[in-house]
C-alpha cells in the first residue's frame, strides 16, 4: 500500500500541456521525434531546443522530474558524445595531441548528434509525464481505429494493455508477498551456482503463476458478468473532441516549426 | 400485461421489444412473478475443477460430485434475497448459475424470461442482473476508477452523454465520486469493493448479485458494502447476497440457507435464525445478539429474537432497570457501579520480551535490502513514514494483537519483526537478535515462523509433503526429523497426515486444506515466536473456530505469537496483550482490558459484549464490570437479571 510501482511517471497537474488531447500529444511527440534527425545544424538545433524549451515550460512539470527521468540514458549520450569527437574525421583539424586528433565535423558530431538525442528524450518524457497510461491507450485506440476495418484487433489490444497496466501493481505487491512468506521459510538466492539457482526460483515462481492464473480466471469471468463481447457494439465513456482553439493552437506551433525547420534544411 | 404470467419460453426465443419494456421493477410483470426462476437445478464441476476451491466438500471428506443437488428457487423483484452457507456449500455456484455464467447439468434456470443456456438469453440475463465477486482486485480492467465503472455501460452500447451521468449516478450511490480519478491500487479492499458495485450499478441492473463481497474486507470495508446494499435495496434494486456472515442477512427479506448443494431452510431472517442448533450444525455462526439471547435463555426464556444488538440491550435494559426500581422501592440496594478496573499498567519492556520494536522508523522510500548492513543512507528529504518511532514488545508466551486501520503499519510491522525488512532507525530484536545483525540472521530465522496473510497463495511444490517439508529443509535436518516434523505439523492442523495426503499437489486440495497445508508448512519450522497476519481472513465460520482453537493450542504449548487482525472480538477472546496501530504510531499498549476500557477507545473498534454492555449504560444501565468475552456479559447480566425474574414472579 505504501509502495506501488507505476508505469509512465503520469505527473499530475494543471497546465495547457496536460490539457491538450492525447491524440494530437502523441502524434506531435512523434512527429518531433522524428524531426529530430533532421536538425543537422546550429540554427535547426537552436529552433529545436526552443520548441522543447516553450513545451516545457508550458507543461508546470519540475525540471528536475522531467531529467531524473532521462538521468539512466545520460552516461549512454556521453560516451556516443566522446566517441564522435575522436573518431570523425572530417573538417578542419582543430586540435592535435600525438595520436588524438579532433576535426570541426567531429566537434559538430559531438555536439550536435548527442543535443538532437537529448531533446528527442525530453520530448518523450514529457509524453509520459503529462498523460495518463490509460489516455495513451485510449489514443493509440483511437488513431489506430481505422486498422479494425482491415481485421487488426485494436480495441483488443489496447484493453489488453489497460489490463495489463491495471495489473502490474497488484501483481507485484504480490510477488513481494510470496517472496517475504518464503524468505521467512528460509528460502534464498544467494550463494547459489546457476542450477541451484534455478530451483530455488522455483518456490517463488510457481506460487506467482498461479496468482497470475487465478487472477486470469476471475478477471474473465468478471468481463462476462459485465458483458463484454469484444469490438463490436461498444461505445465510448472518453469522448476525444478536439479543442479548435486550444488543440488548433499546438497543431499550428507544430506546423510552423516543421516549417522553420524545413526552412532551415534548405537555406543552409 | 399487468398481472399476466411470467411470459416463459424455455427456448429462450423471446421477442426483444417484449423484454425492453421490463426495464422496471417489476410492477409490469405482476407483483409475484419471479425475475429468476430455478427448477431442480443440478450442477456439477468437471473433475479436474472439482477441487479448485469453487466445490469444497467439507474438511477431510472427498469432494461431492455435484455443487448442487437439486435446487429450485425463485428471485421476486425488488426482493432482498440472502444465501447463507459455509464454504463448499455450493452458494457461489449458486449466484453464478443465476448470472447465466455457468450452465446447470440439468434442470432449468431462467431470469427475466430468458432461458440460461443459450448465448443469447446468457447475454440478456446479464444485462439485467449485474454481479459482485469476492476478489474486488480482479474485476477491474482499467487503473482509473471512473474509467472502470464505464467498462460494463460501454459494453453495452449506452450513448457516451448516458455513460457520463450513470458513471457519476453510481460513484455517488457508493460514497466514492471524490476518488472517481483514483488508482485503484492505492484504494482500501473496502474502497475498491465499492468500486465494484459502483461497476455493476451503472448498468442499471434490476438485480444486483452479490458473491461474498465482504469476505476479503475488514469490519470499516464490510459495514459500509452493507450500508450499501440495504440503500440500493431500498431504492427497488432487487438483492441475492451470497455470504457466510449471518449478520448480513438481518436486513433480507427471506433468507435461504444451502448446505451440501442442496436447501437445508427457508424464510424470513427471524424464522431461520430460529433454528438455531440446526444452523449451528451448518458451520454458521448466529449473529452477536442471538448467540447472547440464547445464553441467557434459561433465565430470561422470553427475549425477542432478534440480530439488532441495540433492540436487545434495550430490552434488557428496561428488565434490568424495571426490576432495579421495584428493588428500590422495597428498600434493597441497588447494586452500584463498581470503580472501573485498576488500569494495568503497560508492560515494561523486560529483556525476556520476544519481540522488541525500539524506536523503530520505516520508510518504503528509502527501504535498504533486509541483506545488507544499514550503509547506503543517501536519501536526505523527508519521505512519508510507514512506521514512525514505534516502539512495543511482545511479551514471551504471549498471544499480543496487533490491530488498526487499513495503512496504519501492521503489515509493515510484521515484516519487520521477521527481518524481511530493516529499521530506517531504531531497532527490532528478535528473541535477543538485532534483525540487522546479518551474522545471525540464520538464527533468527530458526527463532521466528511467518504466516503470511492468505498463506495459501505460498504454495508451490509438486505434493503436499515436500510443500510442508520445505522449511524445515532449509534449517538442514535429517531426513527423519524432516519427516516426523511434518507429520506432526499436519496433524497439529487438523489434517490426516496419511501417505494419501502427502502424495497429493497442494493445488488439487480445497481452499480450507491449502490453507492449513500452508500453515503446517510454517508450524513444521517449530519456531518459538510466530507471526500471524489476518489468520481468519477469507474462512468461514467452522473455519474460524477451527483456526482459533489452533492459536489456543499453540499457545498452550507456550508459543509467542504475534496476530495481525481485524476482529476485535478475536483479541478480546484469544490476546493478552494488544498493540494499537495508528498511521504508523503505536497509540495504545496493554491487556485488552486495559486498552478498550479507555476512552476514547483507541482500537478501531470495540468487542461486541463491550459494546453492548456501553448500548445497555446509555439505556440507563451500567454494569459493573466491563466484559470483553460473550462469557463475561453474560455472567454480569445474569447477576442483574434473576433478581429481576425472581422480584417478578413475585409480583
Amino acid at each position: 500500500m505504501a509502495l506501488r510501482v507505476s508505469i509512465g511517471q503520469y505527473y499530475s497537474a494543471t497546465s495547457p500541456i496536460h490539457a491538450l488531447d492525447p491524440r494530437v500529444k502523441l502524434v506531435a511527440t512523434v512527429v518531433f521525434m522524428v524531426s529530430c534527425f533532421f536538425v543537422s545544424n546550429l540554427p535547426a538545433l537552436v529552433l529545436a531546443a526552443a520548441f522543447v524549451a516553450l513545451a516545457v515550460g508550458l507543461a508546470h512539470v519540475p525540471l528536475g522530474r522531467l531529467l531524473a527521468q532521462i538521468r539512466p540514458i545520460v552516461l549512454f549520450l556521453v560516451v556516443t558524445s566522446v566517441i564522435n569527437l575522436f573518431f570523425v574525421q572530417t573538417g578542419d583539424l582543430l586540435v592535435e595531441l600525438g595520436p588524438i586528433r579532433v576535426f570541426s565535423g567531429g566537434m559538430e558530431a559531438a555536439l550536435l548528434y548527442t543535443l538532437r538525442f537529448f531533446l528527442l528524450l525530453l520530448a518523450g518524457s514529457l509524453l509520459m509525464l503529462t498523460t495518463q497510461p490509460v489516455a495513451l491507450t485510449d489514443a493509440a485506440e483511437k488513431l489506430l481505429a481505422p486498422l479494425e476495418r482491415v481485421g487488426a484487433p485494436v480495441s483488443q489490444v489496447t484493453l489488453v494493455l489497460s489490463i495489463a497496466l491495471r495489473f502490474v501493481p497488484t501483481l507485484s505487491q504480490e510477488a513481494r508477498n510470496i517472496v517475504a512468506a518464503q524468505t521467512a521459510r528460509g528460502a534464498s538466492l544467494e550463494n547459489k551456482g546457476a542450477i541451484a539457482y534455478a530451483r530455488a526460483c522455483v518456490p517463488l515462481l510457481v506460487p506467482l503463476f498461479a496468482s497470475a492464473l487465478r487472477h486470469a480466471e476471475n478477471l474473465g469471468r468478471a468481463m462476462d458478468a459485465r458483458c463484454y463481447t469484444g469490438g463490436a457494439g461498444r461505445t465510448h465513456y472518453h469522448v476525444m473532441r478536439l479543442d479548435p482553439r486550444h488543440d488548433g493552437l499546438a497543431v499550428a506551433l507544430m506546423a510552423l516549426y516543421l516549417a522553420a525547420l524545413a526552412a532551415i534544411n534548405i537555406a543552409l | 400485461m399487468a398481472s399476466s404470467s411470467l411470459p416463459v419460453d424455455t427456448t429462450g426465443r423471446i421477442a426483444p421489444s417484449g423484454m425492453n419494456r421490463v426495464r422496471t421493477e417489476g410492477p409490469a410483470r405482476g407483483a409475484d412473478a419471479p425475475l429468476i426462476r430455478l427448477e431442480n437445478v443440478h450442477f456439477s464441476y468437471p473433475a479436474a475443477l472439482a477441487a479448485d476451491g469453487l466445490a469444497d466438500g467439507p474438511e477431510g471428506e472427498p469432494p461431492r460430485t455435484e455443487a448442487l443437488a437439486g435446487i429450485s428457487l425463485s428471485v421476486r423483484p425488488g426482493e432482498h434475497l440472502c444465501i447463507l452457507g459455509g464454504n463448499g456449500s455450493g452458494k457461489s455456484t449458486l449466484v453464478q448459475l443465476m448470472n447465466a455464467l455457468l450452465v446447470p447439468t440439468s434442470g432449468t434456470v431462467e431470469a427475466f424470461g430468458f432461458d440460461a443456456t443459450t448465448m443469447e438469453g446468457a447475454l440478456e440475463i446479464r444485462r439485467r442482473a449485474a454481479m459482485v465477486f469476492q476478489h474486488p482486485d480482479d474485476q477491474m480492467v482499467t487503473s482509473i476508477v471512473a474509467d472502470d465503472v464505464a467498462f460494463g455501460p460501454e459494453n453495452l452500447g449506452v450513448p457516451q452523454p448516458e455513460i457520463v451521468q450513470r458513471v457519476d449516478a453510481a460513484l455517488e450511490a457508493v460514497g466514492m465520486s471524490e476518488l472517481a480519478q483514483a488508482d485503484p491500487a492505492d484504494l482500501s479492499g473496502g474502497q475498491r469493493q465499492r468500486v465494484a458495485i459502483a461497476g455493476a450499478l451503472a448498468m442499471q441492473p434490476q438485480v444486483l448479485l452479490l458473491d461474498e463481497p465482504s469476505a476479503m474486507l475488514d469490519a470499516q470495508g464490510h459495514a459500509s458494502v452493507q450500508r450499501i446494499v440495504q440503500r440500493l435495496n431500498d431504492r427497488g434494486i432487487g438483492i441475492v447476497h451470497v455470504t457466510h456472515f449471518m449478520d448480513d442477512a438481518l436486513l433480507a427479506d427471506r433468507v435461504v440457507v444451502l448446505r451440501e448443494g442442496a436447501i437445508a431452510l427457508e424464510g424470513t431472517p427471524e424464522e431461520v435464525f430460529a433454528q438455531r442448533d440446526v444452523l449451528r450444525i451448518m458451520g454458521l455462526e448466529p449473529p452477536f445478539a442471538m448467540r447472547l439471547a440464547e445464553q441467557l435463555a434459561h433465565a430470561v426464556p422470553d427475549l425477542p429474537v432478534t440480530g439488532d444488538a441495540g433492540l436487545l440491550a434495550h430490552d434488557v435494559a428496561h428488565r434490568i432497570s424495571e426490576g432495579a426500581d421495584d428493588l428500590r422501592a422495597t428498600g434493597r440496594d441497588v447494586p452500584t457501579l463498581a470503580a472501573a478496573p485498576a488500569h494495568e499498567a503497560p508492560s515494561a519492556q523486560a529483556p525476556g520480551d520476544a519481540i522488541v520494536f525500539d524506536h523503530v522508523s520505516f520508510s518504503y522510500a528509502d527501504e535498504a535490502s533486509p541483506r545488507r548492513k544499514r550503509s547506503r543512507r543517501h536519501s536526505t528529504r523527508p519521505a512519508p513514514l510507514a512506521l514512525a518511532d514505534a516502539s512495543f514488545c511482545v511479551p514471551r508466551g504471549s498471544l499480543t494483537a496487533l490491530v488498526g486501520c487499513t495503512g496504519s503499519g501492521k503489515s509493515t510491522s510484521v515484516e519487520l519483526a521477521c527481518a524481511l525488512k530493516l529499521p530506517r532507525s531504531g531497532s527490532v530484536f528478535v528473541g535477543g537478535i538485532d534483525t540487522v545483525d546479518l551474522a545471525r540472521r540464520q538464527e533468527l530465522r530458526a527463532q521466528i515462523g511467518y504466516v503470511s496473510q492468505l498463506p495459501e497463495r505460498q504454495l508451490f511444490a509438486e505434493t503436499v509433503r515436500d510443500d510442508v517439508a520445505f522449511g524445515p529443509r532449509n534449517l538442514h535436518l535429517s531426513d527423519d526429523e524432516v519427516e516426523r516434523r511434518c507429520t506432526e505439523a499436519l496433524h497439529a492442523v487438523g489434517l490426516d497426515p496419511s501417505d494419501g495426503l502427502m502424495g497429493r499437489s497442494p493445488f488439487a486440495l480445497s481452499g480450507g486444506q491449502q490453507r492449513a497445508v500452508a500453515i503446517a508448512g510454517v508450524l513444521a519450522m517449530r519456531t518459538p515466536i510466530l507471526v500471524l497476519d489476518e489468520p481468519m481472513a477469507g474462512l468461514d465460520p467452522a473455519g474460524r473456530d477451527r483456526m482459533r482453537s489452533l492459536v489456543q493450542r499453540l499457545r498452550s504449548e507456550g508459543v509467542t505469537m504475534l496476530m495481525v487482525t481485524h476482529a476485535m472480538d478475536d483479541v478480546a477472546e484469544l490476546a493478552d496483550h494488544v498493540v494499537v496501530l495508528d498511521r504508523g504510531s503505536v497509540v495504545a499498549q496493554g491487556s485488552p482490558r486495559h486498552v478498550f476500557g479507555q476512552s476514547p477507545c483507541p482500537a478501531p473498534g470495540l468487542p461486541a459484549p463491550l459494546a453492548f454492555a456501553r448500548e445497555l449504560a446509555r439505556n440507563g444501565v451500567p454494569l459493573d464490570c466491563e466484559p470483553l468475552t460473550l462469557a463475561e456479559l453474560c455472567q454480569a447480566l445474569l447477576a442483574r437479571l434473576p433478581e429481576v425474574r425472581h422480584h417478578g414472579a413475585a409480583r
